[in-house]
């Protein structure tokens, strides 16, 4: 048998494992830091009306709850915190606590003797179910249980505790002393000074459990709402393995290792903390008699929920339906309808690919609302809102849909859910390509305050709402043209979600379109093959049908064409309605770039309807401009300008800059073709016309920096100005020509034939 | 024989730590070369360093060192080495260090290291040392009862470590630390979780001082793989022999601990009943359970009070179920030392195998508060709740075995078997995926990993599982079965065939007599198939063997 030290077998009582965490009975227990905050408060209570300022004794209550709910901090910190809201207040409890240290062990005890005191009395100090009267009551109890030489030892830590916080500059010499004694070796892995590890407050010393839930607690929250603000991975896991040392009994740490582990993508440790957490807790379960076998098998059933959705998180889709089915029967067996619930919720995210899982979801709210889970109930909700909105539903009933659960979230301050509304409502209004509502949507989520915040100065949390409203309006800006106010939103997502964080994909891909967007109306189209890679890197689809659409833009038609067809067999399967409609016009596109115009017809018409069925408002016009211009260049004007009168009024209202610049574009050139038949003084009163129409396209266009549009409408109004025999316009236009046409390289495609 | 010709007794500091060798001479010279052909030296050697280590209050160290002298022939009087030579500091310290032993030996450390304050001798010194830290730990083990709170227990340290290292490391700066000081040194960095420091030190010791078993001891503890294992430089010297065995043993390279040890037999050491267990433990290990059993019997002959590895004989006879012999052992143990973890292991598991589990239980529990780092008991508590249908309590027990040690991997094994209880096929993969992580060998875990497969209707990955179990060596012969059930299920009806045949050889050439039920299962199979294909001869000569086994069924008669 391997034997571990000698030592073991003269003393058989070890630390690990024996005495449980809850032999004692308490949360809570005095350290010389509580006797510090017990002075203070005794202080306060003496010292009447008179002595302390009104500004000065809130600032003390505002202070008070965290010194009692945080982790134990030095004396010298603790003096600074307390002479930042009254000086004279800290010089008392200085002074007390100097007395106590330097004098004897009979001073501490008259010190809690007097204690209760302040419960006493007609009129007193504290009252006994205030939260400082609990703490006191609470110090007061477990100073009472302590046995003879804890309270000795408790005496001598408080000297200890003095000590360091008076000599803190003396020690700091001893430090380099023992340092530089040390030499190289790692000092801070073993504890050997204190005074190492005052640096780092949060690390020092055990925490009561009581801190340490409220530690857990925030840390949680934080990881949920505001991820830049809560400790970084490695810190915090450092902090939950010294937690875990401290006590291994403790299982919410486990858990929050779980989340800690998730942010980093580990799968590995994050299913061992998960799995750890869930025997644990299992056996807590099995200590409270009173729930019995009830809450024993609960843990169970959610155990095996949390594994599938920790395998959901990671990809696991198939692992995840094993342990989702496990849950199920587990839940099933023993009628936890809340569980299953539950359950049902996540197996319409593992079966979003399939085309009947709405009929799931629906299922899913009416049962939700049934046991009156409003969480679930909303969420499945909003899940279905989306699914119907992908499936074309009319805008009137998902806002309805939405509204109502609005109300449910309102009554039950379900904040969080409410900012997922509203980004939800964003995303829908860009689907339905109304981009005003859209950004109006995004700014009221901007400019309002959450229900819960969570540190005092900041009214907003870091949620993936936020993300995604925030990228919604970075690509409304750059659509407009407002490149600076883009870039500027864009900044702000950096600082709120750096790039490690959970949502940081969101603004990464966003910021790459927006990019690439430029870079095509700059004509730089290496520039924007080279973003390709970034894109697919995050959204494969969306980065296929970047390439195709630079290899379009190279006249690689043939393998755009390929590259097109393929993807569009893929979305036709997945039912990505909306980038099947953005291929085909990519196709329709290509057909005519290759002059065969009218096998594009069929491919628009295709387009536009499923368009039309599906209400993207946005894709629909821009088929119709396509439409339009597939008929101008097969000869029939007249047709094409009567079909961009219908168009041109959503795009005008809603359209990207860069669709208004063409929709006028068109409309000149419809115009001048139509009038071709006309007699003289009609004809030149059309080119007049197209004239003004052209000066609004190059305006557009101007904004977003398309200088090969530019030039084409500039040639246009030269030869317009040729035909109405303004010689002088024409040159100005014809040198603006030249210009740009010896900046830009010619790209073998006849101008007429671009829309 | 191991054949290293190191006839020349090379000092066994390497150039690496020449530095240090200069102090080694202050402790009476101890070479020891890596050759076992004199074996009277070896036994002069171990003799010495039984003197020594006892002197210093190694208890253990120094009885592993007598009881491997004791296995050598004994030596004449004219070969009988004199006690080592008292220097002048030892001369001096003499009375302090009577005195300061006398009060170790009844546990009065603090009181033995106030008289041996100031004493410069190296004997002194380390017992000195020594005192104040055992000191630190037994106040430690008391301080934990009596802690401020319960977060607090964790917490509660040898405080004495602090500052024993920072005198220790002073020394190990100066080189003035002997074997035996190096070796605290280690103890005293271990404790303080800087293992890395600790490893190099403990390697140190054993260059210094070869002889001492406790050194080697330490550094088995703390290597955790083969890898670390290569990247050691370790004296060549006899010793390393023993603690090759040994570290194999721990890191479950059976084979090759196997093989250590029979050299070490080979060579002379056949009396040695340290060696006699550790190769009864790896047999053990590796379920060899006949030949475990029968060298289990052998030891008890050779040493009837013997408690150490008792445990695990337990558990073989547990296994073969022998209740009137695991009756006689723990009656026996009993007699000799009822308060040992051993003791109360052996009564857990007699009680385990009479169903009094309950009981069972609660000595292991017994067991627990006598050595809560007692890991088998742990798992051993774990089964027994498992057998009590309490499965929280279980999954309790098989968790703190873990925490002891990660690496155990019955206690993996016993947590995803707890899961299946609780028919969550799913959710106890993940722990047979782990058990099977630290065995990669075992059919148990794979049948088991397989069985849940099956659950799950994944019957890919079952099959796998399954054939895996097969090609590692299935030790309780069900692997094939299940994987020809399995084919019979896909209607693979050549391979199901193909794993009867295999499974029926199996059988007949272990020419083990024990209950297959599955025999007849696999006959009639035989039989079914060979008729489908038309192969009269085969099917009606599987059809007669099915017969013979009573269960066959009708349609074997169609035939």
């Amino acid at each position: 048998m391997a034997s571990v030290h000698e030592s073991l077998y003269f003393n058989p009582m070890m630390t690990n494992g024996v005495v449980h965490a809850n032999v004692f009975g308490i949360k809570d227990w005095v350290t010389p830091y509580k006797i510090a905050v017990l002075v203070l408060l005794n202080e306060m209570g003496r010292t009447g009306e008179g002595a302390v300022s009104l500004m000065e004794r809130r600032r003390l209550n505002q202070l008070l709850l965290p010194l009692l709910q945080g982790p134990d901090i030095t004396l010298s910190k603790l003096y600074k915190l307390i002479e930042e809201s009254c000086p004279q207040l800290a010089n008392s409890v200085q002074i007390r606590i100097k007395l106590m240290a330097e004098g004897e062990l009979k001073d501490m005890e008259q010190f809690f003797d007097d204690l209760s005191d302040s419960f006493s009395g007609t009129e007193p100090e504290v009252h006994k179910t205030s939260v400082v009267g609990l703490f006191l009551r609470h110090m007061i109890l477990a100073y009472s249980k302590l046995s003879f030489s804890q309270v000795f030892k408790l005496y001598t830590a408080l000297q200890q505790y003095f000590q360091n916080g008076e000599k803190k500059t003396m020690e700091d010499a001893d430090m380099e002393l023992a340092s530089r004694e040390e030499g190289e070796r790692k000092m801070e892995k073993e504890e050997l000074d204190v005074s190492i590890r005052e640096e780092e407050v949060s690390c020092s010393g055990p925490l009561s459990q009581k801190q340490a839930e409220f530690f857990l607690s925030q840390q949680a929250s934080l990881l949920k709402n505001d991820e830049t603000k809560a400790l970084t991975p490695a810190s915090l896991q450092k902090e939950l393995n010294n937690l875990l040392k401290f006590n291994p009994d403790f299982a919410e740490a486990h858990y929050l290792s779980y989340l800690n582990n998730l942010r980093v993508q580990d799968v590995f440790s994050s299913t061992h903390s998960l799995l750890h957490y869930f025997d644990r807790l299992i056996l807590t379960g099995a200590e409270s008699k009173s729930n019995g076998e009830e809450g024993y098998g609960r843990s169970l059933r959610y155990a095996a929920l949390n594994l599938a959705a920790l395998h959901c998180r990671f990809g696991h889709y198939q692992q995840a339906e094993l342990a989702l089915q496990e849950a199920i029967r587990i839940a099933q067996e023993s009628n936890d309808h809340v569980c299953l619930q539950h359950c049902l919720s996540w197996l319409y995210v593992l079966g979003q690919k399939r085309s009947d899982s709405y009929v799931l979801l629906e299922h899913s709210v009416k049962k939700a609302v049934h046991f009156g889970l409003p969480y679930l109930a909303s969420l499945g909700i909003q899940s279905l809102v989306q699914q119907r909105a992908f499936a074309g539903k009319t805008a009137n009933k998902l806002m309805d849909a939405l509204k109502d659960s609005d109300l449910l979230h309102w009554k039950h301050s379900l904040s969080e859910l409410i900012d997922i509304s509203i980004a939800q409502k964003t995303a829908i209004w860009r689907l339905y390509g109304r981009s005003t509502m859209a950004l109006q949507q995004a700014q009221m989520l901007l400019s309002m305050n959450s229900l819960e915040s969570v540190n005092a100065g900041v009214q907003q949390n870091n949620t993936e709402s936020f993300a995604v409203a925030l990228c919604h309006l970075a690509e409304l800006h750059a659509e407009q043209g407002c490149f600076a106010a883009a870039s500027e939103v864009l900044k702000h997502l950096k600082e709120r979600f750096p790039p490690n964080s959970q949502h940081a994909q969101l603004w990464m891909l966003c910021d790459q379109k927006i990019q690439f967007d430029r870079a095509m109306n700059d004509g730089k189209y290496h520039l924007a093959d080279s973003l390709v890679t970034g894109i697919t890197a995050l959204n494969s689809i969306e980065g296929v049908y970047r390439k195709a659409v630079v290899l379009q833009a190279q006249n690689q038609m043939s393998e755009a064409h390929k590259l097109l067809q393929k993807l569009l067999i893929h979305c036709q399967r997945t039912r990505n309605t909306e980038m099947v409609i953005s291929v085909l016009l990519s196709v329709a596109e290509l057909y005519w770039r290759s002059s065969s115009p009218t096998i594009a017809l069929p491919v628009l018409l295709q387009a536009l309807a499923l368009s039309k069925e599906y209400r993207l408002q946005h894709l629909a016009s821009e088929t119709v401009l396509n439409l339009a211009f597939a008929q101008l260049i097969l000869g029939i004007p007249e047709q094409a300008l009567s079909l961009l009168h219908m168009a041109i009024e959503p795009i005008l209202a809603d359209g990207a800059v860069l669709d208004k610049g063409r929709a006028m574009f068109l409309v000149a050139k419809c115009q001048v073709a139509s009038a071709a038949s006309c007699e003289p003084l009609k004809k030149a009163e059309a080119l007049e016309a197209a004239i003004e129409n052209l000066n609004e396209a190059k305006n557009y266009f101007a904004k977003v920096d398309c200088k090969e549009q530019i030039r084409d409408v500039v040639y246009f109004q030269a030869r317009l100005y040729h035909t109405l025999g303004k010689t002088q316009e024409r040159n100005r236009c014809a040198m603006l020509f030249r210009q740009l046409h010896q900046d830009l390289p010619f790209h073998g495609v006849p101008l007429i034939n671009l829309l | 024989m191991i054949g290293w010709g190191g006839r020349d007794r090379k000092m066994a500091a390497s150039s690496s730590i020449v530095s240090v060798a200069p102090t080694a001479s202050s402790v009476p010279v101890l070479p020891s070369s890596c050759d076992f052909s004199n074996l009277r030296e070896i036994k002069k050697q171990l003799l010495l360093i039984a003197g020594l280590t006892r002197e210093r209050g190694l208890l253990h160290s120094s009885k592993w060192s007598a009881e491997l002298a004791f296995s050598l022939p004994a030596l004449p009087l004219s070969e009988l080495q004199p006690p080592p030579p008292i220097t002048e500091e030892d001369a001096q310290d003499m009375d302090a260090y009577t005195l300061a032993k006398a009060y170790f030996d009844v546990k009065e450390y603090d009181r033995a290291a106030h008289f041996l304050h100031g004493c410069n001798s190296k004997k002194a010194y380390f017992l000195y040392m020594y005192s104040r830290y055992l000191s630190g730990e037994k106040k430690k083990d008391d301080e934990t009862v009596d802690s401020l709170g319960p977060l607090e227990k964790g917490q509660v340290k040898n405080e004495a470590l602090r500052e024993l290292r920072v005198e220790l490391s002073k020394k190990h700066q100066a080189r003035e630390l002997d074997g035996f000081g190096l070796y605290l040194y280690g103890v005293v960095l271990r404790k303080l979780d800087l293992v890395k420091e600790a490893i190099d030190v403990f390697v140190e010791a054993t260059h210094v001082l070869p002889l001492h078993w406790g050194a080697w001891l330490e550094l088995c503890n703390l290597i955790t793989d083969k890898e670390m294992l290569k990247f050691l430089s370790l004296p060549d010297t006899w010793m390393k022999e023993f603690f090759l065995a040994h570290i194999y043993t721990e890191l479950q390279l059976i084979e090759e601990a196997l093989q250590k040890y029979q050299n070490l037999i080979d060579v002379g050491f056949s009396k040695s009943s340290y060696i006699v267990s550790q190769i009864a433990v790896a047999y053990h290990n590796i379920r060899d359970i006949d030949k475990a059993l029968s060298i289990f019997n052998e030891l008890r002959k050779q040493d009837p009070y013997r408690i150490e590895n008792m445990d695990t004989f337990s558990n073989l006879l547990y296994v073969r179920s022998m209740k009137s012999e695991l009756s006689y052992l723990a009656h026996n143990l009993c007699e000799i030392d009822k308060y040992r973890v051993e003791t109360c292991c052996v009564i857990g598991n007699y009680y385990s195998l009479r169903s009094q589990h309950e009981k069972a239980a609660l000595y292991f529990q017994r067991a627990l508060k006598l050595n809560p780092r007692y890991l088998g008991a742990w798992t051993l508590m774990g089964h027994e709740y498992m057998e009590m249908k309490n499965t929280s309590a279980a999954i309790q027990a098989y968790r703190h075995a873990i925490e002891v040690n990660k690496r155990d991997y019955r206690a993996w094994y016993g947590l995803g078997q707890t899961y299946e209880i609780l028919k969550m096929p799913f959710y106890c993969l993940y722990y047979y995926r782990r058990a099977h992580q630290l065995r990669p060998n075992d059919s148990r875990m794979l049948v088991a990993l397989g069985e849940c497969y099956e659950k799950l209707n994944q019957l890919v990955e079952a099959k796998k599982c399954y054939w895996r179990a097969y090609a590692v060596g299935d030790v309780e012969k069900m692997a094939l079965v299940k994987l020809a059930k399995l084919h019979e299920q896909l209607t693979e009806s050549e391979q199901a065939a193909q794993c009867y045949i295999k499974y029926i050889q199996d059988i007949y050439s272990c020419g083990e007599i024990v209950e297959h039920l599955e025999e007849s299962t696999a006959f009639r199979y035989l039989a079914q198939y060979y008729f489908k294909c038309k192969l009269w001869d085969e099917a009606s000569a599987c059809a007669q063997k099915c017969c013979a086994f009573n269960d066959g069924g009708g349609d074997d008669r169609a035939v």
